[in-house]
């Protein structure tokens, strides 16, 4: 089998030749060390204002052959392991001036949230997301009349880039088509979840309407990935945190179950398939992504108790689990008997019958590429069909 | 005032009604009288000692706990001006921060928030905090705990530097040291010598008392 038909056959919960690996690197410094590239030369630039103020231009103007770049970079090291998938992404942002962040540079998706942009001791630049900029209802229409003209481009840029991915990268690795983040987070984060819980208490109709305005955004986003003829599309909200989802399963559903019903729709008319990525403690939720037609779970962190066992046993074959790969201790300083251990673990826990893709559980700049060449040694090793661990 | 405004506060915070907690909070202010303030705030701390087992027993959840903490910070802001001084007195002192390169703070701030109604007097250090400013708390504020949040795996190092530097200062065996955050296990505190792993706020705040308890 190649990596698609092995995707596929799995997303159908039957089994492949060999238990599928998707990449999960979503990180410049990740695919820089799997690459062995140097990191863009840019701290002189940040530690002097004329010449900082240049670099944010030269972003600002170049932003998608960046994004473009960078994502190639992702697909390459992806590859390079030996995955079989690895995530899409494209996200509009602003680069702005920022005083208080270290490098005295931010940047402004078009949702409203600004990500700080750091850079690790070798050079190697990233982003995190900081806070929302939209933190009263005021704040957040203004937001919206601004920015409309960047909608347009979001969607003609995610058009353009997911086209590019499948067009150099379609017949090597399966591209998942991401919608980045979904409509929970892009609800809540532009105005930060101290202010989104009070709004939903207090403004109702207000949160009402930016739900609405995030769905119709959402699906827009949805159908231009989807013209690159990807086969699946991933979304992504963290419903949990360590112990929990972050809100009442009933609250979720009343707020945001038609949203996620009406993106389903979209892809099934469409005979893609819709995986979910979610961070945290989600059992409690399982049953709803089901409901609204998810067809599988991404993430399963296993720091915050998700155990893939217990997850196939609440769910059965009703979800592909994707991921569970931990990533606070395993792939960034487990040894290689812990990694073979962990990933055996996986594949005797949920591959049996397909509907499982081997993955780490997130994305960040500490994991080891070399954790993650054990990983899918491990993988190949024990993950043939019939599954025998 | 009547026994009525007390059920008020209480059940306006219960029910996640704010106005009928601040309306209530209001009236009993404006008795003017110490003493029933001071009964009032009693009530409604056990009250918040009902969300934190709510939230621990699955009842409620985060968005609840946090709307919970608003309601808190309006019927304190209402409260908190006509209390004597020293009628409420601090369970110990706690100094709590998101360690050096991380700017997240929700964690923290939901932590800082109980832990304030559970009685402590919370030095809020803020984020992306030195391991200098970590020491410096330590020393200024004699401490019960040295709280340290962290959301990110690429900076849990920061929390082993702070530990290391307390015990290079011999400041180690003063002052307990209790960790969460999202990118941190048991196992990490562990192996960094924390004192303490805490998976939520309410279950942080817990084991906090029981070491400030004499």
């Amino acid at each position: 089998m190649d990596f698609k038909e092995r995707i596929l056959t799995t997303l159908n919960h039957e089994e492949p030749d060999q238990v599928p690996v998707a990449g999960f690197i979503l990180s410049q410094v990740t695919s820089n060390k799997i690459l062995g590239k140097p990191p863009a030369d840019i701290v002189a630039m940040l530690g002097n204002a004329e010449l900082r103020s240049g670099l944010k231009d030269i972003m600002n103007a170049t932003w998608p052959e960046i994004i473009n770049s960078t994502l190639a970079d992702w697909f390459e090291a992806a590859i390079k392991l030996g995955c079989d998938a690895n995530w899409t992404i494209y996200s509009q942002m602003q680069v702005v001036e920022e005083p208080k962040f270290k490098h005295g540079l931010a940047m402004h998706d078009v949702w409203g949230r600004a990500w700080e942009l750091t850079v690790d001791e070798n050079g190697n630049t990233d982003a995190n997301y900081i806070r929302g900029l939209c933190t009263t209802e005021k704040e957040w229409y203004s937001w919206v009349e601004r920015n409309k003209p960047l909608y347009d481009e979001l969607i003609k840029n995610v058009r353009d880039h997911h086209k590019k991915m499948a067009e150099n990268y379609g017949d090597t690795i399966l591209a998942i088509g991401s919608l980045g983040t979904g409509v929970f987070d892009n609800t809540w984060q532009p105005m930060g979840f101290e202010n989104f819980c009070k709004f939903v208490y207090q403004k109702p109709e207000f949160i009402k309407k930016v739900i609405e305005f995030q769905t119709d955004l959402l699906l827009r986003h949805l159908n231009a990935i989807m013209e690159s003829g990807v086969e699946v599309v991933v979304g992504g909200d963290d419903f949990g945190h360590k112990t929990g989802p972050l809100m009442r399963p009933e609250q979720i559903e009343k707020l945001f179950g038609d949203s996620y019903r009406r993106i389903s729709e979209a892809v099934h008319s469409q005979k893609k398939k819709l995986l979910w990525h979610t961070d945290g403690n989600v059992y409690a939720l399982l049953e709803k992504f089901v409901e609204w037609g998810f067809d599988g779970v991404v993430s399963l962190e296993p720091t915050a108790g998700m155990e893939l066992g217990k997850v196939r046993e609440q769910v059965g074959h009703k979800l592909v689990l994707v991921g569970n790969l931990d990533i606070s201790y395993i792939l960034v300083r487990g040894t290689k008997e812990e990694v073979e251990d962990t990933v055996r673990k996986a594949i005797k826990d949920a591959a049996k019958g397909g509907g499982y893709i081997l993955s780490p559980c997130n994305s960040h700049s500490a994991i080891d590429p070399t954790r993650l060449e054990w990983m899918i040694e491990s993988a190949h090793q024990y993950g043939r069909y019939p599954i025998a661990v | 005032m009547s026994d009525d405004s007390l059920e008020k506060l209480k059940n306006g915070l219960l029910e996640l009604e704010i106005d009928i907690s601040v309306n209530a909070a209001e009236k009993i202010a404006a008795t003017g009288d110490p003493q029933v303030v001071k009964n009032a705030v009693d009530t409604f701390t056990s009250a918040l000692q009902t969300v934190g087992k709510r939230f621990q027993d699955g009842e409620w959840f985060l968005a609840e706990l946090v709307y919970a903490g608003e309601i808190s910070k309006e019927v304190m802001n209402v409260l908190s001006p006509l209390m004597e001084a020293g009628a409420m007195e601090a369970a110990g002192t706690i100094a709590v921060g998101t360690v050096a390169g991380d700017l997240h703070d929700l964690g923290k701030n939901i932590f800082v928030s109980y832990a304030k109604s559970a009685g402590f007097s919370v030095v809020d250090l803020g984020i992306d905090v030195s391991t200098q400013k970590f020491i410096d708390a330590a020393k200024e504020h004699n401490p019960v705990a040295l709280g340290m949040s962290c959301l990110l795996t690429s900076t849990d190092m920061e929390i082993g530097k702070v530990i290391e530097e307390l015990k290079r200062q011999n400041l180690r065996d003063k002052v307990k040291v209790i960790i969460g955050g999202a990118a941190l296990t048991q196992r990490f505190a562990d192996s960094v010598g924390a004192d303490a792993f805490a998976a939520d706020a309410i279950t942080g705040t817990d084991i906090i008392k029981k070491w400030s308890s004499p």
